[in-house]
This record gives structure tokens, C-alpha cells and sequence, in this order.
């Protein structure tokens, strides 16, 4: 049964970083296109609606950044460790 | 050449064919979606992710030479294949890993016919269990793993195919439902837009995740077949004609797309809108990157099959067709076992005649199956011209122009006919 336990562990943080990762990127991606849309919606110009979308579309280019990173690193033998918070290459143990 | 070193070369050759049968089979993983939405043509998406995965299995350098160890014993810890199997010149174990490919190439070959997303890495696996039952007895699988970490047939495919589609499902559903809310309303020429590049990029961040790790799997096995015939010695490295042909071969299966289950994953299971496909997309990506970061190894199909059922749920208004998801669960469950049984059927027949002629049979029933099953498969083709028509035939057949005129009896019998209907049809 230590299989069991071994996957549940696995699964709550796999679920955990999906829900970050993988739905909390595409809702901030929605986001940024909702503040486009309000940035020229009713032919008013709202300069803060562009620069919030801009800056929502960033974060979500980052997040993919470092999605790429992480594969190379693992071709390469590598791993990305995140504990001094931002992401570090270090040798795989 | 020797008898040994021709037994070799059919093993290279029915491995490579498995790597391409595992890229056209997981192009609909990457890119169902975003050909279903039209975000991208599909020539293109096949192209783009096919480049993508070339890139990845070139980007793998680490060995996978230890793949089998997670569901048989064939190998010991460091790579090296078991003593008593290499004794008479490798042909032992040589026999039993060309046993297994023939029972994975099978097995992913009918799934294609049938239009079902399945797993390539079970279907291997369950391959290689076959042949080493057949050859080894039960002990020869490495059924619990020993206690240690997450491993064996328990650990590293059955507990991940019930948890991994689970996982991915939920998270589709939360990005599609919380999308779906904050976009409502909003005019399409902001959301498709901005969509179609969220798809694309998630999409191909599956695409080079694919290449870098299910390249690997089968250079590891054609590297632990030259190690068990002599000709390769170093666990370390692979050759690098390994690495060029596997790339190549993967890169080859994908760019060909597996149209029928990218039919049915993009078409079949929900109707996508743009935001779903993101939604499933970005999920599927995080979800297999995140749980090869933990070593969770999870199957890219489930994953992605997980995602779409999970965006068919979070839409409001979206149907699934339940029908068809059964389908595909039922081929989940049968893979391994189906796999294994044609391994075991393979290893049988190979064993029985011995030596070379044995697996000269052996590949022949693989080639005889591989050109049944194509000429099956075109007496029904899809490709990348109706991968997109409706799923119901209903939904197709309904706008039939009315070609006959309404009133044909009240025009004098003079006029010819073909002048009345011009313009109409």
C-alpha cells in the first residue's frame, strides 16, 4: 500500500501547482484581455486599462519562461529548485 | 553479419517504429485543440509540433537507459542488463524487449484505427510485462515496487492513470469556469484573438515536453538492446545515432498526425470554444510539467484527455458526450493487459522457433498487422481535410440545399430545365 501514499503526496502537489500554474496563468491571461477590451471600449482612451492587460500578459509570458526552463533544465540532467522562492538550476540529487 | 547482429537490427528497426507510432499518436495531446478551435491550420499545428518535438529529444542529454526497471526486471539499477539474460549473447533479452515493442506497436496501431487517445507509454510497458512474463514467470515483473518511493506496475501506471486525468479534469474545469466569467460578454475580436495565442503557446509547451521525454524512453531501449548484444558498453551515454534516429522517427509521427484521434479528442468528446482550448491547454502543459518536477510520472494522454472532459464540464452550456469518454476510459483499462498480451504472444512465438527465424516471424506478424490494420483504416480515412467536420452526421446533412424549384409545375414545358434551376444549387 505504500504506493497509495506515495502517489496521494504526488497528486495533492501536482493538483496544487496545476491549479496555480495551470488555471491561475489562463485566468490572469483573460484578465489582461478584459482590460484591453476596457482600455478602448466606448471610444474613450484609458491608458491604466492597456498598461494593466500589458502587465497581466507578462506575468503570463514569465510563467511560460519558466515552463521552457524547466524542460531544458531536465534534458540537460538539471532541476529547478524554488527554495529561495525564485526558481535556481541546481544538479538533480 | 551474424545471426546476432541481424536479431539487433530488427529490434532497432521495431523500436523506431514504435517511437513513430508514439509521436502520431500524441500529436492529438498537443494540438487537438487548437485545430479544432481553428487557431491554427492544421498542416500547421502537425508541423509546428512535430519541429517541437525534434527540438526536445535533442534537448534530452540525460540517459533514460533504466526505463523498463519501473515494470520489469531485466535490467540492474545502474542500466546494465541482468547477467543470466545476456549469457547466451544477449538473444534472451533481446527477444523479450522486440516481443514487447511488437505488443505496443500493436496496440497503439488498432487504438489509431479505433480513433482512441491511449497511452503509448502503457501501451510499451504493457508490452514489455507480456514478454517478460512469458519469458521470466511473474517474479520477472516488478509488480509493488520495493517500498522505497513511487515504483512498479501499481506505482508507476495504474495508481497515475486513475489520478492523472482526475487531476488535470479539475483544473481544465476551474480555468475554463473562472475564463468563461471573466470574458463574458466581451466582443470575439478581443477573445479569439488573444485565445488563439494562448492555445498556441501552451500547446507548444506540450509539444517539447513530449519530445524531450518520450524520445528518451525508446533510446533507452534500443541503447540496453546494443548493450545486450556487445556493442555498446557505456551506461552513461547513448550513441548518438540513437539520438538522431529516435528524434527523427518521433518528429516524423507527429508531423504525419494521428488525424483520427485528433478528430476524436478535438471534435469528438466536446465542442471547443477558444477559451476552453486554452483552459485545457494550459492545464494539460502544467500539469505534466509539474509532476515530472515532482516525479510523478504521469501519462501525457490522460493528462490531456483530462484537460478536455475538464473544459467540456467548466464551460456553462457545453455538452460532453459521456459516450465517448467511456470509450476511451475502456481502452485505458484494457491497454496494459491487451499490450501484454500480444508481448507474451510474440515472445511465445519467437521462442518456440528459436534464433533468428524466430524473430524474422515475429517482425513479419508485426508488418503483416501494421498493413491490415492501414487498409482497414482506409476504408474510412480522416485526415487533415474533414479532421474538423462534425462530429453527428445530422449536424452535416442538415443545410442540403432545396435544388428543386417550388413551383416546377406552373413553368411552361418549353423552357429547358437546366436554365430554371441555375443560380439556385
Amino acid at each position: 500500500m505504500h504506493n497509495l501514499g506515495f502517489a496521494l503526496d504526488g497528486a495533492w502537489r501536482v493538483l496544487l501547482a496545476g491549479l496555480l500554474l495551470g488555471a491561475g496563468l489562463p485566468v490572469l491571461f483573460a484578465l489582461g484581455i478584459r482590460s484591453l477590451a476596457w482600455a478602448d471600449a466606448g471610444g474613450v482612451v484609458r491608458p491604466a486599462g492597456k498598461t494593466l492587460g500589458y502587465g497581466l500578459f507578462a506575468v503570463v509570458i514569465l510563467g511560460v519562461l519558466l515552463g521552457i526552463t524547466f524542460i531544458v533544465a531536465t534534458g540537460f540532467g538539471k532541476a529547478l529548485s524554488f527554495e529561495h522562492i525564485y526558481p535556481t538550476i541546481v544538479p538533480k540529487h | 553479419m551474424t545471426q546476432a547482429s541481424v536479431v539487433l537490427a530488427l529490434v532497432v528497426v521495431t523500436a523506431l517504429a514504435f517511437d513513430f507510432t508514439n509521436g502520431f499518436h500524441d500529436t492529438a495531446n498537443a494540438m487537438a485543440t487548437t485545430i479544432a478551435t481553428k487557431a491554427l491550420k492544421p498542416k500547421t499545428a502537425v508541423a509546428l509540433s512535430g519541429i517541437l518535438n525534434l527540438v526536445g529529444a535533442f534537448l534530452s542529454v540525460q540517459v533514460a537507459l533504466t526505463v523498463t526497471n519501473a515494470v520489469v526486471k531485466i535490467q540492474n539499477s545502474n542500466g546494465t542488463p541482468k547477467a543470466a539474460l545476456v549469457s547466451d549473447g544477449g538473444s534472451a533479452l533481446l527477444l523479450i524487449i522486440l516481443a514487447g515493442l511488437v505488443g505496443g506497436i500493436v496496440w497503439n496501431l488498432l487504438t489509431w484505427l479505433l480513433g482512441l487517445p491511449s497511452s503509448s507509454s502503457h501501451a510499451l510497458f504493457g508490452g514489455l510485462i507480456g514478454a517478460t512474463i512469458a519469458g521470466l514467470g511473474w517474479a520477472g515483473v516488478n509488480w509493488n515496487g520495493d517500498g522505497s518511493k513511487l515504483d512498479g506496475v501499481v506505482g508507476k501506471v495504474l495508481l497515475p492513470a486513475i489520478l492523472s486525468p482526475a487531476i488535470a479534469g479539475f483544473v481544465a474545469l476551474v480555468g475554463t469556469w473562472i475564463i468563461h466569467r471573466i470574458t463574458a460578454g466581451l466582443a470575439a475580436r478581443y477573445t479569439d484573438q488573444g485565445f488563439k495565442w494562448g492555445q498556441i503557446g501552451s500547446a507548444s509547451l506540450v509539444s517539447l515536453a513530449h519530445g524531450t521525454n518520450d524520445a528518451q524512453k525508446t533510446m533507452g531501449v534500443i541503447t540496453l538492446a546494443l548493450i545486450a548484444s556487445g556493442d555498446w558498453t557505456d551506461t552513461k551515454n547513448i550513441p548518438f545515432w540513437v539520438k538522431v534516429a529516435c528524434a527523427l522517427a518521433i518528429a516524423l509521427g507527429t508531423y504525419l498526425g494521428g488525424w483520427r484521434i485528433i478528430r476524436t479528442l478535438g471534435k469528438g468528446l466536446v465542442d471547443i470554444a477558444p477559451a476552453q482550448g486554452m483552459a485545457a491547454q494550459s492545464s494539460s502543459a502544467a500539469v505534466i510539467l509539474a509532476s515530472s518536477h515532482l516525479g510523478f510520472a504521469l501519462s501525457t494522454t490522460h493528462v490531456a484527455t483530462g484537460s478536455v472532459l475538464g473544459s467540456g464540464l467548466g464551460r456553462p452550456g457545453a455538452q460532453v458526450r459521456w459516450r465517448v469518454a467511456g470509450r476511451m476510459v475502456t481502452a485505458w483499462l484494457i491497454t496494459l493487459p491487451a499490450a501484454g498480451v500480444v508481448g507474451a504472444a510474440m515472445w511465445g512465438i519467437g521462442h518456440l522457433i528459436g534464433g533468428l527465424a524466430g524473430a524474422l516471424v515475429v517482425f513479419a506478424v508485426l508488418v503483416a498487422a501494421a498493413i491490415g490494420v492501414w487498409f482497414r483504416s482506409r476504408r474510412a480515412p480522416v485526415g487533415s481535410h474533414n479532421v474538423n467536420d462534425d462530429w453527428d452526421p445530422v449536424a452535416a446533412e442538415e443545410p442540403v440545399p432545396d435544388a428543386v424549384p417550388v413551383h416546377a409545375a406552373d413553368v411552361p414545358a418549353t423552357l429547358p430545365t437546366p436554365e430554371l434551376t441555375k443560380g439556385r444549387v
